[in-house]
């Protein structure tokens, strides 16, 4: 016992002094706050974008501009409501960033292009500045000023030499210098790369598509609405535009069959609400909050988590077995220890040190948030809340040191009969593909947690401590947990009396890594 | 005490058909330097694993301090392998004082025990450096006081020496020396004879798994008869029936200038004759002698004489 309380000491002293713990401990948080960092600042530095519109009907530019108009309106009053959120006193976990976002989405998509102007009108002549005056009690003090974010999308100016009027194929070739970025658009003295061109043909109704009608495809496309833009990416532009323009064309269906606007309109935004509820919950509390929501997912970040931390440990166990088969220490050490105490130790040690990664992770993921006030970090540590909060941590601790001591006592045993990494890496192959499963299936069994995957899975004891984790928000038949434990324990002695085997006779060895004969006759070996 | 710090007893060793050690017995007497000769590939290490206990042997029994399992005793024992390694990033000091630990020493005394040897073995600038910045025989120098920082009793060394330069070869005889002045018994291989032959009370010479010779130094140089060279003209008949020569064989050296007509005897005699006598033999009997040589068979002869062509072959191999 001392022997192997020794051992595991200087295998985690040894292991916290290495730059790899300590870079595996700050990567994360690192990552984290680049993450969030680069978005904050990706949103606040896009360039504003110029685009071109030739609207040779004459019937839709006041569509598209209005699609534009309406991202805009979109963003400030999103960027209202984080604003309201991130400095209010009392934080309602009921009102989510996510679920203000949404509530704004479905706000803006039922504005009529005919009422955007409305809209604008009301921001324009101070309507923030009032709803700003009314949420003030409920700010915290010293919150900084709300600044709306700039427009994103700007019209241009045509480029001078170009008839608006023009063939639409002409105007196109003669554009594209503009369009590949060759040349820039002087705007304001400035120059600027044109973004997007939209074009609308003069014969465009004729693409208008009916139902009934045979939709000529080639033919559509040609006389329809053109946008160009070598950005394949940002779509927020043409599908505002689309969106726009069908409305406009369905409003003047209405108009033309003679069916009242408005009617339909109102028809349009009526609405039934579904709550959604969970049985299982006490009476009159039954509605699925989000943190219900979180709770059901949270299996899939401890998963994930344990994923992670167990990828850390064996590998680190595995090459430091090897390290030391190489370097010939461990000759010495097995003069002094008994191999099931080198082993032992050697699990403890690093077993220990991935432990502390975690905490590390936690505690900076916590600091994190306390220091990194904002919307998008509110919902994390939302997240974060019901994790720790959650009857889930027993068996999250369960689950990671059952896995652990599984997959490291298999990895132990592949160190042993290595000399090199170059070698392990043959053998460590299947057991990595086995470790990509869990990951694989995360999702899956978490929106399925008692289906025959799952539960068939669970029965695998290599797989046995991820979906059972996955699972464990979903209250498994008491079979399945019970089971699948004494299962997972009695895997575990196996493997480990198993690998205690292999690793005495492995360590010695020398040359090339055994083949599996050899590998079954180490197995058989009395010693 | 023991009178045996070591007993084998018919001990062996396969690995598949390979035999590795055949039927080896042998018996270390307490407080002794005992030196473990063999050619490469004898046996050597994998009978000191055994007597380890980090091997099981297939067939034959060893006592050791008095158990039959060197695991049950092993805090009592020191171990140097045959192949060298260190934790590279571990500093000088902390590596001996955690295999004194492993040892059973607690970690006070072990620290102290660690940087103790160190100034005593000239390594006293080093203690606090790591060891992956040592030189190759600064650190094997590190691990041979790794392997004896606890006082062991019994202290196994295989092949102490090799890939140390004179100075340091010198200062690790000190050391066994030292051992062996506090009544620690040392077992350590070696080819190097030399080492052997200033340091060994007894010694044990195996080749290809078998026990070729057991005794002390004395015991090893009475296999070889003392010999007499000598290089003259004309008949030594008479010197050759002289009571005290066991036989003569004429040898004809390279070097040997045999214009001159001298030729070049060997002369084996017994083990009491007196050379002396020898020569003055040869100047009644009018013997022109142009060389007359006495020399005391090394142990390296021995090595040889006794491994014979084998070890040869094995080394052309």
């Amino acid at each position: 016992m001392r022997m192997m309380r020794l051992i595991a000491m200087r295998e985690y002293a040894e292991n916290v002094k290495t730059k790899g713990f300590w870079a595996g401990i700050l990567l994360f948080p690192l990552i984290l706050v680049g993450v969030f960092f680069f978005q904050t600042m990706l949103a606040e530095s896009t360039p504003t974008r110029h685009y071109l519109l030739i609207d040779q009907s004459g019937q839709y530019g006041e569509a598209v501009d209005a699609a534009i108009r309406q991202e805009q309106q979109r963003r400030i009053l999103q960027a209202f409501v984080d604003y309201v959120l991130a400095n209010r006193i009392a934080a309602n976990p009921e009102q989510t960033p996510a679920r203000a976002n949404a509530q704004i989405d479905q706000f803006i998509d039922d504005v009529g292009v005919d009422e955007v102007a409305g809209l604008d009108q009301w921001l324009e002549s101070g309507g923030l500045d009032f709803a700003l005056t009314l949420a003030t009690p409920y700010l915290r003090e010293g919150a900084p000023a709300f600044v709306p974010p700039r427009e994103q999308f700007v019209l241009a100016a045509l480029p001078e030499g170009i008839d608006a009027q023009g063939d639409p194929e002409q105007i196109i070739e003669q554009l594209r210098p503009w369009l590949t970025g060759e040349r820039p658009l002087v705007v304001d003295g400035q120059g600027s790369n044109l973004f997007a061109l939209i074009l609308i043909p003069a014969q465009v109704n004729t693409a208008i598509v009916r139902p009934g009608a045979t939709a000529l495809a080639a033919d559509s496309t040609n006389n329809g609405i053109q946008y160009w833009a070598s950005n394949l990416t940002d779509t927020r532009l043409p599908n505002a535009i689309e969106r726009s323009i069908n409305s406009t064309i369905r409003n003047n269906e209405f108009i033309t069959r003679g069916v009242d606007v408005q009617v339909v309109r109102n028809v349009q935004r009526t609405r039934m609400p579904l709550s959604r509820l969970d049985p299982r919950k006490a009476e009159g509390q039954e509605a699925v909050s989000v943190a219900d929501t979180f709770r059901q997912w949270a299996p899939v970040g401890f998963v994930y988590l344990m994923f992670i931390s167990l990828m850390q440990s064996v590998q680190y166990l595995l090459s430091n077995t090897i390290e030391e088969k190489s370097n010939r220490i461990i000759e010495v050490l097995l003069a002094s220890v008994t191999p099931l105490e080198l082993m032992m130790g050697k699990l403890f040690g690093i077993g220990l040190s991935g432990i502390t990664t975690i905490f590390a992770w936690l505690l900076s993921f916590f600091l994190f948030i306390a220091f990194y006030p904002g919307t998008e970090t509110e919902l994390l540590s939302q997240f974060f809340s019901v994790l720790l909060s959650s009857d889930l941590i027993p068996y999250f601790i369960f689950y990671f040191l059952a896995g652990y001591a599984l997959y490291a006592g298999i990895f132990l045993a592949i160190g042993s009969l290595c000399n090199t990494l170059k070698e392990a890496q043959s053998l460590m192959m299947p057991m990595m593909m086995i470790l990509i499963v869990p990951l694989v299936t995360m999702t899956f069994i978490a929106q399925d947690p008692n289906g025959p995957v799952a539960r068939i899975m669970s029965w695998i004891p290599l797989f046995t401590p991820f979906t059972m984790m996955n699972r464990a928000a979903a209250d498994p038949p008491m079979i399945d947990v019970i089971g699948t434990t004494i299962v997972l324990l009695l895997s575990i002695a196996l493997v480990l009396w198993l690998s205690g085997k292999i690793f005495r006779q492995g360590v010695l060895r020398t040359g090339q890594p055994p083949r599996i004969v050899e590998v079954l006759r180490m197995l058989g070996h009395k010693h | 005490m023991q009178e045996h710090v070591l007993e084998l007893n018919g001990v062996s060793k396969h690995y598949g058909k390979f035999t590795a050690v055949d039927d080896i017995s042998f018996a270390i007497p307490t407080g002794s330097i005992y030196g473990f000769l063999g050619p490469n590939g004898a046996g050597k290490t994998t009978t000191i694993r055994m007597i380890l206990d980090i091997l099981k042997p297939d067939k034959g029994s060893i006592n050791i301090l008095g158990e039959s399992c060197a695991l049950n005793v092993r805090h009592r024992i020191g171990y140097l392998p045959e192949e060298k390694g260190l934790y590279k990033k571990m500093r000088v000091w902390a590596i001996i004082s955690y295999f004194a630990t492993l040892k059973g020493m607690d970690k006070k005394t072990a620290k102290s025990r660690a940087f103790e040897l160190l100034e005593r073995y000239g390594l006293k600038d080093y203690a606090e450096a790591r060891v992956e910045s040592l030189s190759k025989g600064m650190g094997q120098k590190v691990q041979v006081l790794s392997a004896v920082a606890h006082r062991p009793e019994l202290v196994i060394l295989d092949e102490p020496f090799s890939g140390l330069d004179p100075v340091n070869q010198e200062v690790l005889e000190q050391l066994i020396q030292d051992m062996a002045q506090e009544g620690q018994t040392v077992i350590f291989s070696t080819h190097i004879m030399q080492h052997a032959e200033r340091l060994c009370d007894r010694m044990l010479l195996i080749a290809k798994g078998q026990k070729i010779f057991d005794g002390t130094l004395a015991d090893a140089h009475a296999i070889i008869p003392r010999r007499v060279t000598l290089e003259c003209q004309g008949d030594i008949s008479a010197v050759t029936k002289s009571a005290d020569v066991l036989g003569a064989i004429e040898r004809f050296p390279e070097t040997h200038n045999r214009a001159a007509g001298s030729r070049h005897w060997e002369l084996q005699i017994k083990e009491q004759a007196d050379p002396q006598k020898i020569l003055q033999c040869c100047f009644e009997n009018n013997i022109a002698l142009t060389r007359f040589d006495y020399t005391q068979p090394s142990l390296h002869d021995v090595f040889v004489h006794l491994v014979g062509s084998d070890a040869r072959e094995h080394s052309l191999r």
